[in-house]
């Protein structure tokens, strides 16, 4: 059901977004630093799912809080002729990387978890299979 | 508690839906303005790249100004060089003329006078000597003549004006002149006159012998050039 709701969302962004009028150049650093802001918040959505302690205000509170913020500070720094930008990208890609790590030890804990156990399984039904063996 | 858990779960996959959405949309535009825009245009570079290419480009003008300035001082200098080129080339022309004019050359014109001599046929009156012709061409040449000829023969720095005596013959450039001598002389008109009729003046002495003699003033005497070859093979 998610994952639906996940794949007609992404569609008809994808299809509104290809119809858009155009933006003009000088806001387009704006948009992408909202952009990693928002892929941040997803990211980190996803970790706190598997970490079982998900709120969805968090989440959306951070998903366009984030973003709005980031792009704030974005036009704060031009005012200021500090790259700012840089900072946010450093923060926000970084924790994508960690939160990435997290989802994939737990996702390659889980797969060899579950290697083991169809190991396991085996081993016994090919011992049951010898002691059968054994007791004829 | 089952409604309340799907009422949550609804919000949820809306919420993430929407999320998405947004997250999706804001990407294919930033996908499209990156896409499109022309990243080597002015209006579309960062500072940092602005002002790099703006410092190469005042290198490049300074040195194209720099090119520029050497071209126009080059060009300066040439116009200088044509322009001396061109007055020595008109100093030298002048003096060519002039050159030429003296040496007898060419054809000249001026104001001057003209000297006519004619045979008397009275037998008492002496016949007219090349030492008369000689005496009024130094005389003139005293007087400041600028171009002398005794009849259309033109006489030069080189020239001879000779009597040969048994044979009664006057020679002028080694080519022989018969009477009646006209002797042309351009310069000033009352200089050249007064010196040769002054006292003691060579046509005074002539006309005291009764030989024919008249000086007539023009403003435009025509003396041809010398007809002769002038060319040197010892002068060095």
């Amino acid at each position: 059901m998610i994952f639906i709701a996940i794949l007609i969302g992404c569609i008809l962004g994808a299809l509104i977004g290809m119809n858009a009028p155009m933006i003009s150049y000088t806001y387009s650093s704006y948009l992408a630093i909202a952009v990693i802001a928002a892929l941040d918040s997803v990211f980190g959505g996803i970790t706190s799912v598997i970490n079982k302690n998900f709120d969805l205000k968090i989440f959306v509170t951070g998903f366009f809080g984030n973003a709005i913020l980031a792009i704030l500070l974005t036009i704060l720094g031009q005012r200021l002729n500090v790259d700012i930008y840089l900072a946010a990208i450093v923060v926000f890609v970084g924790r994508m990387f960690i939160n990435l790590a997290i989802i994939r030890r737990y996702y390659v804990d889980k797969w060899s978890k579950k290697f083991e156990e169809i190991k396991n399984k085996n081993v016994k039904a090919k011992e049951k299979v010898e002691a059968k063996a054994d007791e004829k | 508690m089952k409604t309340k858990m799907k009422k949550g779960k609804i919000t949820m996959i809306i919420t993430a839906g929407i999320a998405c959405f947004v997250l999706v949309l804001v990407m294919t535009m930033q996908f499209k303005i990156v896409n499109e825009a022309d990243i080597t245009s002015i209006e579309n570079m960062r500072k940092t790249e602005l002002s790099t290419e703006l410092a190469n480009w005042k290198t490049r003008y300074d040195e194209v100004n720099k090119q520029y300035e050497e071209t126009v001082s080059m060009i300066e200098e040439y116009k200088n060089n044509k322009e001396s080129n061109e007055q020595t080339n008109s100093l030298m022309d002048e003096e060519l003329k002039q050159i030429n004019m003296t040496l007898g050359k060419v054809d000249v014109e001026g104001e001057g006078i003209t000297i006519l001599i004619n045979e008397t046929n009275n037998d008492e009156v002496e016949k007219i000597t090349a030492d008369d012709l000689l005496l009024i061409v130094n005389a003139l040449k005293l007087a400041g003549a600028e171009a002398i000829s005794i009849n259309d023969q033109r006489i030069i720095n080189m020239s001879d004006i000779v009597y040969i005596d048994a044979a009664g013959i006057i020679r002028v450039n080694g080519e022989r002149i018969l009477a009646p001598y006209t002797i042309k002389a351009i310069g000033d008109s009352n200089y050249l006159e007064s010196s040769l009729i002054g006292n003691g003046g060579v046509v005074d002495d002539m006309k005291k012998k009764e030989q024919d003699v008249t000086i007539q003033k023009s403003n435009n005497i025509i003396i041809y050039k010398y007809n002769g070859e002038i060319d040197t093979k010892y002068m060095e």
